[in-house]
């Protein structure tokens, strides 16, 4: 895949992150990073976007494996969408995470992970998400296929994720630096 | 809660600690003058995260420091100067490139991993417990520093040879490091320190194994030779900058 405009080539791919915030929550789209390679971009994705607030684990997935398709996209698309002229009807099927953004709430997020299906190339899998997830109606897709997606080990979750829980957000005004400053200019 | 100490145990304990603060603050520093310059803009973060964990740390051993002295942590950090600063040269030398400040990071991450293992069997409870806060930290920063390791030591002809000469000019640095201070053995006789000796030769283990991963020897190289007494001219230039700030208004009240 090629570097982002303006970004170059030597930052290696973009990885989409999707991130965790509790046990039993979803994953969500939070963002990407650039890296050289799926582990790298899990140890990035953690400095840029789990440090503040708490998340409890982190996928990465290359940007150019995502099959991205809005609503609008899919009815312009009309039954040509649904056929499967879009489809890679051949090879061994696999397996593609789900990903679906239902709201139109404003949010840092954009996709929640939903499930999984299993499918002989994106389109099909698409098509199967379309099925198996009908409810609520979806404003975006993301279809991933599951063998380029790396999580963040279990086994090293508390070296990740620990230290931000134990950390507090602060606000710049938490510093107390305005009431001082004013005294001082005041004389 | 008390948690008294013999008098001459509190002093070697402050010494400690003050040692571990000054490298863990000189070494944040280090650090943290990537800040803008790094040459990924993801990397800038990752390597200011780690910088402001280690600066937290020289806060954790100020804080235990201040409850045996009454010291000021502030007051230690920028209103001290060079002569007084009990930290490592290894952690004084500028910042250099990509490679140098990465293997100083490892290097000094396999120290800290095996010093606050051995720290968390401390008889001194407060000092257990803060050991064991900083090592969650320290296992995702030798993640860190152990994947560009092995990255720049398997990369491009240019990184194997910068990594090799970070670790020619390191080398040297590396046993004042982890040496014992010499009132540590009374801490070791109180059951507050572990043998400070074992977790040097558990460092250099580590380090070993480390490089031998990616094809490369730790050089056998002459220590560079004094105590924590003894200062690279490049603190004195450090702390010019670091104290710059807090030196221009030392009665603020906030900043």
């Amino acid at each position: 895949m090629s570097a982002a405009p303006g970004r170059p080539s030597g930052d290696g791919p973009r990885w989409e992150v999707f991130k965790q915030d509790a046990a039993g929550k979803p994953h969500q789209a939070v963002g990407s990073v650039h890296a050289a390679d799926a582990e790298h971009a899990l140890l990035m994705a953690r400095s840029v976007h789990a440090r503040r607030p708490a998340a409890v684990s982190l996928w990465v997935a290359p940007a150019d494996a995502v099959l991205s398709v809005t609503a609008e996209q899919l009815a312009a698309a009309g039954d040509e969408g649904a056929a499967p002229a879009h489809g890679d009807t051949e090879g061994a099927p696999q397996r593609y995470l789900v990903f679906r953004k239902s709201s139109h709430r404003r949010a840092i997020t954009f996709v929640d992970h939903v499930g999984e299906v299993t499918a002989v190339g994106p389109w099909a899998a698409l098509r199967a998400a379309i099925v198996a997830f009908p409810e609520p109606p979806a404003l975006a897709w993301w279809i991933v296929p599951s063998e380029r997606v790396s999580a963040s080990p279990d086994y090293e979750a508390a070296a990740w994720f620990e230290p931000a829980r134990a950390k507090t957000y602060k606000q710049q005004s938490a510093y107390g630096t305005t009431a001082p400053t004013r005294r001082r200019r005041q004389g | 809660m008390t948690h008294a100490l013999a008098t001459d145990v509190a002093a070697a304990l402050v010494a400690r600690l003050t040692a571990m603060a000054d490298d863990e603050l000189i070494l944040g520093h280090r650090d943290a003058e990537w800040t803008g310059h790094a040459p990924l803009l993801e990397e800038d973060i990752a390597l200011a995260n780690i910088a402001q964990d280690e600066i937290g740390h020289a806060v954790l051993w100020l804080e235990l420091r201040s409850q045996l002295d009454d010291s000021d942590p502030d007051a230690l950090a920028f209103f001290r100067d060079a002569g007084d600063f009990r930290s490592s040269r290894l952690v004084e030398l500028p910042r250099g490139d990509w490679a140098f400040t990465l293997l100083r990071q490892f290097l000094f991450d396999a120290h800290e991993a095996e010093l606050l293992a051995a720290l968390s069997g401390s008889s001194y409870r407060p000092l257990a417990e803060a050991a064991g806060k900083a090592a969650t930290e320290e296992v995702f920063h030798l993640r860190h520093t152990g994947l560009w390791l092995e990255r720049l030591a398997h990369g491009t002809d240019e990184s194997a040879a910068r990594i090799g000469a970070a670790l020619e000019r390191l080398a040297p640095y590396l046993p004042q490091l982890t040496e014992p201070l010499p009132s540590d053995s009374v801490l070791e006789r109180a059951g507050v320190l572990p043998s400070m000796e074992a977790v040097g030769r558990a460092t250099r283990t580590r380090i070993e194994g480390a490089l031998a991963a990616v094809g490369l020897d730790l050089p056998q190289v002459p220590a560079n030779p004094g105590g924590r007494e003894r200062h690279t001219e490049d603190l004195v230039t450090l702390l010019i900058d670091m104290q710059a700030v807090a030196r221009a208004d030392p009665e603020a009240e906030a900043w």
